[in-house]
Parts: structure tokens; sequence; C-alpha cells
């Protein structure tokens, strides 16, 4: 699989002209998006648009810009506020509470996941306003774990199809990094970031264990990218980059679909989707500004996220004849260790993601469980540290002596590959509405023995690392990062709900666009996978590959 | 070309460092921190309003229990942290999900307060506030060491989480807490320079 001139490949790649990003999305080129929005196209509800798109975040903005880009009419409804960076977000963690998905869900199951902060986006550009920024692809071998490892599912897709989107998004946001030995081997269109002390502390452990690791792929410009400055490793990557360094597309894919025509309603909390005989969606009941509305559309696009996404349409009592709406719901096991240094290591600066290896992802036969991990550096702020602290059991006194001491430890994570079940499902509640009167969800999860046995090897890893690296104390804790599934693709609609184009099985005119598509998720952070799902759903629908509704 | 200097820059340079004071703390480096970013951070130092959610009697159980929780009792530095925690539960701003089995965080609170309540005057006959500071802490103990198990139809270890996590939030959002950790705090536009194991910036303090 290595190709014979990883060097090369860097060069090319990172002196390429940008003429034909710019020409495919020239959003890095265009004034501030707060200024174009001023001039941005409005529909009426009794307009029949192309497609009305439920959610700007990583699948439904990307899907919003490509159309638009082709002409189509498009309208994206976006529950939360369209962000201004200058004076909504800032550099500090507790004031940044209104980015996260803070509406009432209930969680339960035997290993309940929490929601908000951890995975769920509020606003245009949805949780990657407030992502660490990692945008690793999936390897070939996440397309087919059932047929290669016995485990998962295997998807009606290859990583062949989707390799041209991971490429073409990875150019777009920009990806920085160094060349990508693992899966199918890449370089990076930006160079690698430098190192802070988190960085450098994984770098130094796994050198010194032979364990292969390298700076990024992050989606963070690393020298201009058009308007887009250089990040300055101010460290508040998950609080919404003020910068403009870091990739979401309220940045990457927003200010070019404005240009072409569409309409990024904010504000609009879509709770039922209209059909009629079953086969077709004719448009979208939604609430702004405390009246309910509804817009027309010839057809639409489901880009909530793995909660949202099948809240609506177990709340609209579509696309569930074969019970597969909100099954197969997927967290990583995210486990994280820290060390502590006698140096100082300080890691609030830099960006949290800096460093990661991929060389325990693929199935190892000589271990006992299926598929693995990816270990990468997480940088925790002060507030997210001490929720470390006290989830080891200190409080009172040790606690603060601990916290006292927070320039000298440094953090590392892993993301586990938990495997898909059809009961970790999100489902409605019986009794409990939100404020517009819409079902509150309710997501189950447990973890399976694999699960259990991943959580453990990462955590052996980690420790091993920051051990090698000089550390004289540590403490691990158990934790679940990202959100996918719930919605998955498969070949036929009894294993899933959209087809290998994103259509829901049995509708003309009815797509999901998101994370909840994924039928299996890797050990890969999943919004690059996200964007370029979405990518390929929209060239196939502009280019008449699937018949245009 | 950098002309050689004189004996006497040397000297005022020496001076000028000699006599350069440090920032005694974060919040001093306010004015080089971005309108929203200063506005936010700074309005933690000032005045607060009164108790909005918590009633009285909450109110006593919840002070002790925050004092053993960030153990602040001989802090200078006097951190709102019962005030901050109740204005949020005030605003009814949630964190986006919540336990099945448990109510929102705010009723939260207040049945676990009213429990730790109804545990003290089991055991002492007395409010929590009543206790003695040692009798205090064994009973926190007691409840973290449950675990899982239930605590006055809660799971106890859902309830620790909660209390834990509203105060280090509470606590660690203070400006006056990063002097403590040694954080650097925010710093756009400026950005930080010094990346790197052994590095700081040259107005950190080392640790």
């Amino acid at each position: 699989m290595t190709p014979s001139h990883p060097a090369l490949g860097t060069l090319r790649e990172t002196l390429r002209p940008y003429g034909d990003v710019r020409r495919r999305n020239a959003s890095a080129w265009l004034p501030p998006v707060g200024r174009l929005r001023r001039n941005m196209r409005r529909y009426d509800d009794t307009d029949e648009v192309d497609m009305v798109v439920i959610g700007c975040g990583a699948g439904g903005a990307t899907l919003t810009q490509r159309l638009a880009h082709a002409g189509w009419h498009v309208v994206c409804l976006e529950a939360g506020p369209f962000w201004d960076p200058d004076t909504d977000w800032v550099s500090d963690e507790a004031g940044s509470h209104h980015l996260y998905w803070n509406e009432p869900r209930v969680v339960g199951g035997d290993h309940p996941v929490p929601l908000g902060a951890n995975n769920s986006g509020r606003g245009v550009g949805g949780s990657m306003v407030h992502f660490a920024g990692y945008t690793p692809r999936l390897h070939p071998s996440d397309f087919h774990t059932k047929s290669l490892d016995g485990v998962g599912a295997d998807w009606p897709i290859t990583y062949d199809d989707l390799k041209p989107y991971y490429t073409r998004i990875e150019r777009e946001l920009p990806v920085a990094g160094q060349y990508w030995p693992w899966g199918d081997p890449h370089p990076h269109p930006h160079g690698p970031h430098p190192v802070g002390g988190n960085g450098q502390v994984m770098l130094d452990g796994c050198a010194a264990l032979g364990i292969e690791a390298r700076v990024g792929p992050v989606a963070i410009t690393s020298g201009r990218f058009g308007n887009r400055p250089h990040c300055v490793y101010r460290g508040f990557c998950l609080q919404g980059c003020k910068v403009d360094a870091k990739a979401s597309p309220l940045i990457t894919h927003v200010p070019d679909a404005i240009t072409h025509g569409a309409e990024i309603r904010d504000g609009s909390m879509a709770t039922y989707i209209e059909t009629e005989g079953g086969r077709r969606a004719t448009g979208v009941h939604y609430v702004r500004g405390g009246r309910p509305r509804f817009q027309r559309a010839r057809a639409v696009a489901v880009a909530g996220y793995s909660i949202e996404t099948p809240r609506l349409l177990l709340n609209s009592a579509i696309a569930n004849d074969h019970d597969q709406v909100g099954r197969y719901v997927m967290v990583q096991g995210a486990p994280q260790t820290a060390g502590r240094f006698a140096d100082e290591i300080r890691m609030y600066k830099a960006p949290p993601p800096e460093v990661s290896t991929e060389a325990f992802y693929e199935t190892d036969p000589g271990r006992p469980y299926q598929r693995g991990f990816a270990v990468q550096t997480v940088s925790p702020l002060p507030i997210t540290w001490a929720e470390h602290v006290t989830a080891q059991g200190h409080w009172g006194t040790d606690l603060r002596e601990r916290m006292r001491d927070y320039v000298h430890w440094a953090v590392l994570g892993s993301l586990c590959e938990f495997l898909p079940q059809p009961d970790n499902r999100v489902t409605l509640s019986p009794d409990e509405s939100d404020r517009n009167g819409m079902p509150v969800a309710r997501f189950d999860h447990s973890r399976c023995a694999n699960d259990d046995q991943l959580m453990a090897a990462s955590q052996q890893v980690m420790e091993d690392i920051l051990r090698a690296a000089g550390a004289t104390e540590l403490m691990t804790i158990e934790r679940y990062a990202h959100l996918v599934g719930g919605c998955r693709m498969a070949a036929t609609p009894h294993d899933g709900v959209v087809d290998a184009d994103l259509r829901v099985f049995g509708y003309d005119n009815l797509f999901i666009t998101d994370g909840s598509v994924l039928p299996t998720q890797g050990s890969a952070n999943p919004a690059l996978t996200i964007m370029a799902l979405a990518d390929r759903a929209a060239d196939r629908l502009t280019r008449g590959e699937v018949p245009r509704p | 070309m950098i002309p050689a200097r004189t004996a006497r820059t040397a000297r005022l340079a020496a001076e000028a460092k000699a006599t350069r004071k440090r920032p005694k703390r974060i919040a001093d480096r306010a004015h080089t921190w971005d309108p929203a970013t200063a506005g936010v951070v700074l309005a933690r130092l000032g005045p607060r309003p009164p108790l909005g959610y918590f009633s009285p009697t909450e109110e006593a159980a919840a002070r002790p229990l925050l004092a053993h929780l960030l153990a602040t009792w001989h802090d200078e530095a006097d951190i709102p942290v019962l005030s901050f925690i109740d204005e949020r539960l005030a605003s009814g701003e949630g964190d986006g999900w919540r336990h099945a089995g448990l109510p929102e965080d705010g009723p939260a609170w207040r049945r676990s307060l009213a429990a730790l309540d109804a545990d003290a005057s089991l055991r002492h006959g007395r409010t929590f506030a009543e206790l003695g500071h040692g009798e205090q802490h064994r009973l926190l103990r007691h409840i973290q060491d449950l675990g899982s198990h239930d605590w006055y139809g809660m799971p106890a270890a859902r309830v620790w989480s909660l209390w834990t996590r509203y105060a280090c939030a509470a606590y660690y959002s203070h400006p006056h807490s990063w002097d403590e950790t040694g954080y650097g705090g925010p710093a756009y536009p400026q950005g930080y320079l010094r990346l790197g194991r052994g590095t700081r910036e040259p107005w950190e303090a080392p640790r």
C-alpha cells in the first residue's frame, strides 16, 4: 500500500496551486461570513425549493454548499444561532457553554454517555465549531469489518468510493500534518504544526518505545489559506476558533453557499417532516421565533446528527418500516490517561490536537479482541482537567493539590472502536417534551466484551507511553467521545435506513447526510468522513447519477 | 546591524529588568484579551446578585458541602462558588443531558441537599450544617464510598458527580483560581509563542 515516494507526494501536495479548490469552494477567499449574510438570498415558506437541509453542521453545510454551487435552490434550517466569532465566542471554558446542544435529553443503559459539551453542537457550523480539529480518514478495512474480522458491519461502499472526496475536503479545510503512514497512506495539504509540551511528551514516549507517531492530522491552517490566518496556538480549539484558523463549516462551506444563493435560516427548529403517500417528502414543519412554520421543498435532507436525526424521523413516524431508525448508535471508548512530569508541560498552549498514532488501529491476530484504537494528545483546560481529577475520586485538599500542579501534567486520550449494537439506540421519551412540545430523545448505551478489552488495552499503551516519556505518577479515567450511527447506510432496508447514496429506503426525495449514516466508526474522529460522505452524495445528485427529485 | 551595547544601556536594561513587575494575577492581563472574553471573565470578579434558586435551608447545607469538596476553609481568595451555581441553576442552563432515574440538575441539587440533611439527622440528630468538621467529612466520604449504590433514592455516584461537576466548573472558571494552577488564561489575539516542555512565556511564573 505504501506509495513509492512519500516525500514527493508531500511536496506535490503542499506546493499544489489552489485554483481548483477555489473554483469548487471559494469560502476562504470571500469576505467575512457576517458581511455575506447581510445580502443573503431569502426564500418564502411557500417557495418550493429544490432542497431543504435540516442542520448546518459537517454534513448539512457541506451538502448545502455543493448543491447551491451547482445551481440548486437550497434552504438550510439550523436550530441554533448564526455565530459571529468576534462577539459570540470567547477564550474561556465556562463562557462557551452556549456552543453545545443543551436541550433536555435523557441518557440510560449500563454505560450512559454524557452528551452536550462532549459531542453535540448547536448553531451554524454544528459541533465542528467546538471539535478538537483532528481529521483522520477511516482505513480501507473499516468499510468491511464484517467480512474481514467477523464483527461490525460491511458498508455498501468501499474506501475507494470515498477516497476522492476525502482528498477534496482535506484541501478545502485544509488539513495540516505529516505524511500519514497508516490505512491508505497519504500526504496532507498543509505542513505539520509545531508541537507544544503535551505533543512533545507523546513523541518522546513513542520514540522511546518504538511506536510510530505523527504530528496531525488537524483541520487547522498552518500558514495562510485565502483570508484565513495562521493558528496563534492559544489552545481554545474546543471553545470555537476566534482566529478562523481551525475549520468549521461556518467558515469553510457556508460563505460559498451564501454567495451561490443558499439561505441559512438560523433559529429554526425542525419538528416534523411532511410526506405524502409514504414515498415523497413535501416539506418540513419547523418553529422559528415561537411561530410554527412550514417550508415547502422538492426534496429534504436531514443532517441533525445521531440523536436529533433519529428523533426527527421517529417524531415524523417515517422511514421506520424495519425498526432500524435510532439503532446502532456508536460512541468511541475514550479513556484518558494523565502523567505528571518534573518539568513544566503547560498543555493549555498549542491546539489540543497535536500528535496521534494509528499503530494499534487494525485487528492484531495476537490479541484476544477484534479491531483496535488510536492514541492522541488531548490537553484539557482547567475545568475539564478538574473533571479528570475528580473522576479519579479526588476531592477537597487532594483535588486542590493536583490542580495546583496543573502545568506539570500531560494528557493522552485514546479512541477505541466500539462495535455497533442494535440496542444502543435513540428512542422518544414517552412522557417528556421540550419547549416546542416535541418528545425528548433518550439514548441508551451499553458496552460489549470487545469494547471493554479495547478500553483496557489502550489504557495500557497510554500508560506505557507516558512512563517512557518520564511520567512519575499516572491517572486514568474512563470516558466516551464522538457519536455516529443511528440511521446507518446498508445494502437493504432490512439492515439500515439509507442506501449508498444516502437516500432513505423507499423514498424518492428524502436523504440523510450526517454522521448517523455510518455503519461502523473505526478509531478515527468522524468529522472528515461525515463531510466526505455528504460531498459524495451531493456529487452524485448534481451529476445526475442519482435521479434528481 | 545591531550596534554593540554600551555599558550604560546594559546597566539600564539590567535595572529595568530587576524592577519590572510580573503581573500578580492573570486577571491583570485582561487588557491583552479581546473585549468579548474580557467581558465574560471580568464579570466573575464583579458584585454578585442575591441567591435566587437555593432556599435558606438548602444554602445552609450547600455551603459546608462545597467547602469540603473544594477545601476552601483557609483561602484568601473568596471565590463565590455557591453564587455561581445558584445563578446557573436559576437560569435553567442545563448540560444537555441527564441520567435516566434522576431529575434535571436543579431539582437533583434540591433533592440531594435535602438528603444530606436527612442523612445527617439520621446519624447525628442534627442538620448537615450543624455537624462538626470531622463528622461532615466522614459523612461525605461515606456517600462517595457508596459508589453506584442507592443513596436516598439516587445512585450515590451520580449525585457525587453532579456535586463535583458543578463545584469544579464554578471554582475553576474564576480567574483567581488560575493564579493557583499556573494556567496562562485567555491568549487571544496575542497567542502563545513559547511551546514545548520546560518553556514559558515571559509573563508566566515558574512553578
